[in-house]
């Protein structure tokens, strides 16, 4: 007698998520957008309240998971500023001058200060960088 | 002369606390927009932390005024409310306070008991009710 066993070809089938696939395909119903995608790590959060923080002070739970909501708020309203201006503008990236102007226009000057001065300090390191790369690839080249 | 910085020293010695991609992520859910670029990630992250810090202390310094050394949520709603541009686009996102519990109300109860001057003798007090059933 012989078994019938199915053919392999029915048996397998491979479900492949890739880690960065489309993240517009898993928020299109808000109820099923993970934790993990819309909140920074409550350990980075605590971290950096502990940082700042007197040391014998204390954070209740809530309190933690109430920051992580406030900041999530914070990059969501400043970036869609910061975005706003852009279309208006009708650019499609949004850049750091966008965002420094953001903080501004939202009342956070004091960061939008600070914050212009550290820009301009990263587009030197980076434009270093580049250059930096350029030059050593024109002598690979050769 | 001025000493030459290596070139990744703004960028790297800075780093901020925070995961980028998690920021990116968070910017993302936002169908609106559209492309962000590098830096502006590390500007927004970078705001993001000194506003954490900010809302962290200010909170702290509510949770002193009420002599208390746990920060809750309601320390973080006043200091919320304290900063004006905060508390434009914040506010209304915070959690409703938690209702007091049952428990509470009862220890709330008992508190005012004690602290009633004693009525005269005989006078019919609906907590008799009550404490013959405890």
């Amino acid at each position: 007698m012989v078994d019938n066993i199915g053919s392999s070809s029915e048996g397998f089938k491979y479900n492949i998520y890739a880690a960065d696939a489309s993240i517009h395909d898993s928020v299109e119903d808000h109820s099923t957008i993970k934790e993990q995608d819309r909140l920074l790590p409550i350990a980075n959060v605590g971290r950096i309240m502990k940082q700042i923080l007197p040391p014998n002070a204390k954070i209740s739970k809530e309190g933690k998971e109430t920051m992580q909501e406030c900041v999530s708020e914070f990059i969501s309203f400043v970036t869609g500023e910061a975005s706003d201006k852009c279309h208006k503008e009708k650019r499609k990236t949004v850049n750091g001058d966008d965002i420094c102007w953001a903080l501004g226009s939202l009342g956070f000057d004091d960061y939008a200060e600070s914050l212009k001065r550290y820009l301009h300090k990263y587009r030197e390191a980076e434009g270093e960088r580049a250059n930096h790369n350029k030059s050593s690839n024109n002598e690979e080249r050769d | 002369m001025a000493e030459q910085e290596p070139e990744s020293t703004i960028t790297e010695s800075v780093q901020p606390e925070i995961p980028t991609r998690r920021v990116k992520r968070i910017m993302k859910l936002d169908k609106d927009i559209n492309k962000v670029n590098a830096e502006a990630l590390v500007v927004i992250t970078h705001a993001t932390e000194f506003f954490l810090q900010f809302l962290a202390e200010k909170s702290a310094l509510v949770a002193l005024e009420k002599k208390r050394k746990t920060i809750k949520l309601e320390h973080l709603r006043v200091a919320v409310k304290r900063h004006q541009p905060t508390s434009d686009f914040l506010l209304d996102s915070l959690p409703m306070p938690a209702q007091p519990s049952d428990q509470q109300l009862l220890k709330d109860r008992a508190k005012s008991r004690a602290n009633k001057k004693p009525v005269p003798v005989g006078t019919r007090k609906i907590d008799a009710f009550f404490q013959k059933f405890t």
